[in-house]
């Protein structure tokens, strides 16, 4: 190794001034996006909630009676994880880009955690999407083979901010990716070649 | 004869600096093995249950005799189709991932970049399989559950068999997302090492 400093001097200079401890901006930019985004997500469903008149016919004879129902997030379980998870996310977002911001490549034990929480708030996040947009899809469908009835036609509004929520969370989801991604770049620009 | 022991000393370090380097490549590799070999023992677990899930998958089918025969399958549901076309994916590349560094193990050093590109694919494969494991999970929890707020019946109490395979393919997939976690993980950390401190 001693060798190779004395030969190599220059070079291990130009390497040791490329680790420079730099703030990276996409990863700055990235991670104030997903915090806002995965935000965003979590309140669009969070608030959906949508109250009508459900026409039901009791008896054939009679005329239908209007029954009050109500179509909330919570009467879901895969809404209420897609809730949570995405607001796991959010507060991830934070904490991360705090201590990235303080930490800016000197721990490199601290890089490689938040690289590998990175990666589990893609797997939760997107299982979440994929979650909720199975059951809204069972709710905008329906499913004649298991008598799983369409909700949708009744509940256009509700089933209106679902598709948002989803949607907006797909974005995050992506924001996260990318944030692996661009993290992985900058290890694969700063090795030793 | 002051001299002499200079001339000796030169002859002397250039051979002591040559074995020095020549040893310097095996023994920065030798550590990079571990890597490598795990590298293929996570790649081709991730293709084994991806093959494991979809093959279970499959074959669950299920003929319950309400007054006519109705049998339950997973092409009934959009969810369960997207889980198998998802997981099929996976270990397509995930086979293509794993031959690739096999080689590399085998022959070290042949194809770095290639190798150096599978982890973009090692993070797009997570993205899709855990959100195939979470359609899939939150259709097979209805089915468990029901859903009386919607007036979705629960199935499983009928159709008990369909509902286990349902699940075990599940957990299956969920251990396959969990070892491409620790797939990208180990390049991570591998690269990390690789960079002067």
């Amino acid at each position: 190794m001693e060798t190779e400093s004395y030969t190599n001097g220059g070079v291990a200079k130009e390497i040791g001034v490329a680790n420079k401890q730099t703030i990276r901006w996409n990863d700055f930019v990235l991670r104030f996006l997903a915090f806002v985004v995965t935000l965003v997500a979590a309140i669009v469903l969070g608030v959906s909630k949508q109250n009508e008149l459900v026409p039901v016919q009791l008896v054939p004879t009679l005329p239908p009676i209007n029954v009050p129902a109500s179509a909330k997030w919570s009467h879901m379980s895969a809404f209420v994880y897609f809730v949570i998870v995405n607001a796991i996310a959010c507060a991830y977002a934070v904490i991360s880009l705090v201590l990235s911001l303080a930490n800016r490549g000197k721990a490199k034990g601290l890089s490689v955690t938040i690289i590998l929480m990175d990666l589990i708030m893609i797997a939760l996040l997107y299982s979440s999407v994929g979650a909720a947009a199975a059951v809204g899809l069972i709710g905008y469908k329906g499913n004649t083979q298991v008598r799983w009835n369409k909700v949708c036609d009744v509940f256009g509004k509700f089933c209106r901010q679902v598709a948002a929520a989803i949607a907006i969370s797909l974005v995050g989801s992506i924001l996260f990716l990318l944030l692996v991604l661009f993290a992985m770049l900058n290890l694969h620009k700063n090795r030793r070649h | 004869m002051a001299s002499e022991p200079e001339k000796v000393v030169p002859p002397v370090e250039a051979p002591v600096a040559e074995p020095e380097k020549a040893a310097l490549p095996p023994s920065t590799t030798r550590p990079t093995d571990y890597f490598a070999v795990a590298d293929v023992v996570l790649r081709l677990l991730v293709f084994a249950s991806a093959l494991v899930s979809v093959v279970v998958m499959s074959t669950s089918k299920e003929t319950e005799m309400l007054p006519y025969p109705r049998p339950a399958k997973f092409t009934e549901s959009p969810a369960l189709i997207y889980f198998v076309a998802a997981l099929s994916v996976a270990g397509f590349f995930s086979l293509i991932t794993t031959l690739g560094s096999l080689y590399s193990l085998i022959k070290p050093g042949c194809c770095a970049k290639i190798i150096s590109h599978f982890i973009v694919i090692d993070v797009l494969l997570l993205g899709i399989v855990a959100s195939a494991t979470g359609a899939a999970g939150s259709v097979t929890y209805i089915g468990l559950k029901g859903n009386t707020y919607v007036g979705w019946g629960k199935i499983c109490t009928l159709y008990g068999k369909f509902c286990r395979y349902l699940g075990a393919s599940i957990g299956v997939s969920l251990f396959a997302s969990v070892m491409l976690v620790l797939l990208v993980l180990l390049s991570v950390y591998s690269l990390s090492k690789k960079i002067p401190k």
